[in-house]
């Protein structure tokens, strides 16, 4: 068995709402440029491990095309039907079983352009009661729960949009995202489209096409990647029931326990001082409060004060999403990966404007399912 | 448990998908068939004729672009005869689908194959040539089919 | 060091069957898991974690497992889901013994299910080509009404597969007749079996032969029924298996491995260079499963195989492939008896996809079907009764492009 796994190269693409090339030319840019940013070829990876979903692809065996443009073809692969972090964790799994030494982690999508995310998502609801009835679904369950946090930490809508402009300001620092809108303000938010009260259209996380790629690696393999590696020291991953009625979408208690495994993995005692930034996979700006406290990365409740003395800012005492998270990009398929790559860029020090200081340990979240039924947490450190 | 069962109707909608598709190695073949030639790509580095040519080698992950225009003729590779329709009926004239390989690629092309009277008496390995449609206008339909030679 | 794991349990829904109208997906897969705990003495809690698939767009359910959560024991707890393909089940599998290997969890439940009677299989099926069947229109295709789809210049699932039974024939110097005789013995194998979908007592080559040709030389009953039905098996680690004071009747995992060439067969876009017929990956990941699980030589060291074969001509073709039978001697091996049940390497005892096929769930029964074989729990009079110490299990998937395979024995491989 191999006892440590570090990320040693990651790359994603220049996101956009409506891509210039297909799935397959975008998938096939983005590994090549990895293996030559690392002076690798694909014979440098033991197992190639795709983040893709039939619906979001509208295909069947989404993968049946894309196999060779990754460097995969006559090799070992296979796909986690989920967010990019869970294919990651996949391939952590792989390497710490001593089977395999480097993995190459791929998720895209082209959810900007191809298909319209709500009918996706809607196929992934009870097909009886709910799919048929349109009241339930990843907007409005999300709505539900911003709702109960707004009433009951007496979290405005101007918190809300507070927080909305600080990701969409991180997120026209980063090079990579979709949206970009540097002159949004706070009324540009609270004047937005209202879609399920109180989420409106700028809210909602950018669905953009997009791919990531991350490669792992055992330590011994490390060395022939980089010097600079980024270890994974805890993982964790939780899935909620089902029913929205059923759910305490406050508290959010797998949440809680993913965030809690990886810690104590990682050997965490106090997540709030020793944790220096969190990528979050947010679908909803409203999302961001409810998960962070879950993480324990900050107070039940202090969503108010957060916001107002800009703790999650960058120069914060616990920066979240520094890259602009999902609010500047959310390539379904690639979004949780693509927040393993900025940290791991973060605590590298490569970080460009959006830079946090002195980062030494990052969590990175994903999410699938209507509200984040389905958590991955995993610690990260330089 | 009870036999009664409520059936909800839903769909997924393939319609709903607005997909793109690379198509640089499609375009590049079909224009070689309104000029009646067989147009591939062809890896520089490991030497393998992809036809329809991508613009990538499969085996050696590289960008390749050296075109090349590949043999009218070559081998049968695998083929199955449709004698009957999908109930079973016999069909009164049976046509063979097949695979072949022309000479000087390593991919398969697929149509339909002619030139025998019993199908029984077709075997893989024969050799088989390409044949036009008399008048070619840049579409797949311009390669007409196989001829056993 | 590697990190043994053991099956310690498999359990099926109950028998495959074409509809299950009285019930949905979330019921359909309960009582697998239910059977496979009530195997054991363990409680629904004491599983660590899960890792479920199937082909979602069979019944037009994206990410089914949200749903079923609850009814598999997955609420409030870690939850994988793995798809790909025919091999969806194996690669399920897998991925649930990798959560053990990398010594995360202790105790893991696979899941594969399909429900087949919620869709249209085959436009599930056209799924997979028809973005690029609908790009291949923009290129003047030749559609008249004897070309069908032909007239793209692709083949179709059975159409792929006619090639490759064509081709396998040719290199064996076998005939149509072989295929008959083999699809007719994994329909009486089948009737042995009590969960399996098409049981066929005594079923004869005649029988078969009497079914209409679909595409020469493939027959109806040469291709595999849609059924509804769900697998679960338990995996658990080498300390654990000690401390529940089960290591005698368990399967241990001594070797696996997957791959993938390009689509064959309906790459239509793009020259596919990999023979479908030839199936490389398959003896390529063969090999070196074979290396991990300590096996020098798989005729002599492997008693039973479990194939996955969508199309009866692969049950005589992956026997080779997979290093058990010379190359073309299958059609030898099913005349002389080698491949029956008490033969010298019983094939598919449990009937195989050609009789079972519920497709999320087809490539784990197989590896379900071993792990029962070794553990000498195989029901219903398809248990080989000679002495069984390794068994492989196979899986295949994709446009006839991906592959898996496992070897499951009676002892773990010394560390």
């Amino acid at each position: 068995m191999n006892e440590r796994v570090a990320v040693v190269g990651y790359k994603q693409t220049k996101h956009t709402f409506d891509s210039p090339v297909a799935r397959e030319r975008m998938i096939y840019e983005l590994v090549k440029s990895l293996f030559k940013d690392l002076g690798i070829t694909r014979d440098d990876i033991d197992t190639f491990i795709f983040a893709s979903n039939d619906f979001t692809d509208g295909r069947t065996i989404s993968e049946v095309y894309t196999v060779p443009r990754i460097g995969s073809f006559m090799k070992d692969e296979t796909k986690v039907e989920a967010d990019g972090l869970s294919a990651a964790l996949y391939a952590y799994m792989r390497i710490l079983s001593g089977l395999y030494e480097t993995a190459l982690v791929i998720g895209f999508s082209m959810a900007g352009s191809e298909f319209r995310v709500p009918l996706t998502q809607a196929y992934s609801l009870d097909p009886v009661y709910e799919r048929p009835r349109g009241i339930i679904n990843y907007y409005s369950t999300s709505a539900l729960q911003a709702s109960a946090y707004m009433k009951k930490y007496k979290f405005t809508e101007e918190d809300l949009a507070r927080l909305t402009v600080k990701n969409l300001q991180n997120a026209n620092n980063n090079p990579y995202a979709a949206r970009k809108e540097p002159t949004a303000s706070v009324e540009d938010v609270l004047n937005s489209k209202p879609l399920y009260l109180p989420i409106r259209q700028a809210h909602v996380s950018a669905y953009a096409d997009g791919a990531c790629a991350v490669i792992l690696s055992s330590k011994k393999a490390a060395k022939k990647f980089t010097d600079k590696p980024v270890w994974i020291d805890g993982v964790g991953h939780f899935m909620d029931t089902y029913y929205i009625g059923d759910r305490d979408l406050l508290a959010m208690e797998h949440l809680s326990a993913a965030a809690k495994k990886a810690y104590k993995m990682a050997g965490i005692k106090n997540p709030k001082k020793e944790i220096d930034l969190a990528e979050l996979h947010t679908n909803f700006a409203s999302e961001e409060p409810v998960f962070a406290e879950a993480m324990g990365l900050f107070k039940p409740g202090s969503g108010k004060d957060v916001v107002k003395n800009g703790e999650s800012g960058i120069d914060g005492a616990m920066p979240v999403n520094p890259s602009g998270g999902p609010i500047g990009a959310n390539p379904i398929n690639a979004t949780g990966l693509i927040r393993l790559a900025e940290a791991s860029e973060q605590l590298r020090k490569e970080a460009g404007k959006n830079k946090v200081k002195g980062a030494k340990t990052a969590v990175v979240h994903a999410q699938d399912g209507p509200g984040a039924q389905l958590n991955t947490v995993f610690v990260v450190r330089r | 448990m009870t036999q009664e069962t409520r059936i909800i109707e839903n769909t997924w909608d393939l319609t709903a998908y607005q997909w793109k598709i690379e198509s640089d190695a499609l375009d590049l073949y079909v224009k070689g068939l309104k000029d009646k030639k067989i147009l591939g790509r062809k890896c520089h580095k490991c030497g393998t004729v992809y036809v329809p040519g991508p613009t990538y080698c499969r085996k050696c992950f590289i960008d390749i672009d050296k075109v090349v225009e590949v043999a009218q003729e070559g081998v049968l590779d695998a083929f199955t005869v449709n004698i009957a329709d999908v109930k079973g009926n016999l069909i009164e004239h049976p046509y063979i689908t097949c695979t072949v390989k022309l000479d000087g690629t390593h991919s398969f092309l697929m149509g339909i194959l002619e030139g025998w009277t019993d199908w029984r008496s077709v075997k893989e390995g024969m050799r088989i040539k390409v044949v036009w449609k008399d008048v070619t206008q840049g579409a797949l339909a311009d390669l007409s089919h196989f001829q056993l030679i | 060091m590697k990190r043994n794991v053991a099956i310690i349990s498999v359990g099926y829904n109950g028998r495959f069957v074409s509809k299950r109208p009285d019930i949905n997906i979330p019921e359909l897969i309960q009582p697998a898991v239910d059977n496979a705990i009530g195997k054991t003495k363990l409680k629904h809690d004491q599983i660590d974690a899960y890792v479920v698939g199937n082909m979602h767009t069979f019944e037009g359910i994206n990410q089914p497992h949200l749903w079923a959560s609850d009814h598999f024991g997955g609420s409030k707890k870690p939850v994988m889901r793995i798809a790909t393909g025919g091999s969806t089940g194996a690669s399920v599998y897998q991925a649930a013994y990798y959560h053990v290997a990398s010594g995360l969890y202790d105790v893991v439940m696979a899941i594969g299910w399909e429900k087949h009677d919620e869709g249209d299989a085959q436009v599930g099926l056209m799924g997979i080509l028809l973005p690029e069947a609908f790009s291949m229109f923009n290129f003047g295709p030749d559609m008249s009404e004897d070309r069908g789809i032909a007239g793209l210049g692709g083949g179709g699932s059975t159409g792929g597969a006619a090639f490759q039974a064509m081709s396998y024939l040719t290199k064996a110097h076998a005939g149509i007749e072989h295929i008959d005789r083999v699809a007719a013995m994994m329909r009486s194998n089948a009737a042995k079996n009590p969960y399996a979908h098409l049981q066929q007592p005594g079923c004869t080559e005649a029988d078969i032969a009497k079914t209409p040709i679909i595409s020469y030389p493939l027959r109806y009953g040469h291709t595999c029924p849609t059924s509804c039905g769900a697998i679960a098996m338990i995996l658990v680690s080498e300390e654990k298996a000690k401390k529940f004071g089960i290591t005698d009747r368990v399967a241990w995992v001594k070797g696996l491995g997957s791959g993938a060439s390009d689509a064959t067969t309906g790459n239509i876009i793009e020259g596919q260079i990999t023979d479908p017929a030839e199936q490389y990956m398959c003896k390529v990941v063969s090999k070196k499963v074979y290396s991990m699980a300590g096996i020098k030589d798989p005729r002599k060291d492997i008693q039973v195989a479990e194939v996955y074969s969508g199309f009866s001509h692969q049950d005589l073709m992956w026997p080779e492939r997979l290093g058990l039978v010379d190359e073309g001697k299958s059609p030898q091996m099913l005349d002389n008896g080698s491949f029956a049940i008490d033969g010298e390497l019983p094939l598919n005892p449990s009937g195989g996809v050609t009789s079972t096929n519920a497709i999320g769930a087809s490539a784990m029964v197989r590896v379900g079907e071993a792990a029962l074989q070794v553990m000498g729990l195989a029901e219903g009079g398809h248990q080989v009764q000679r002495k069984i110490e390794n068994v492989v299990a196979h899986g295949w998937g994709g446009l006839f492009q991906f592959v898996t395979v496992t070897v499951l024995g009676r002892t773990p491989v010394k560390k």
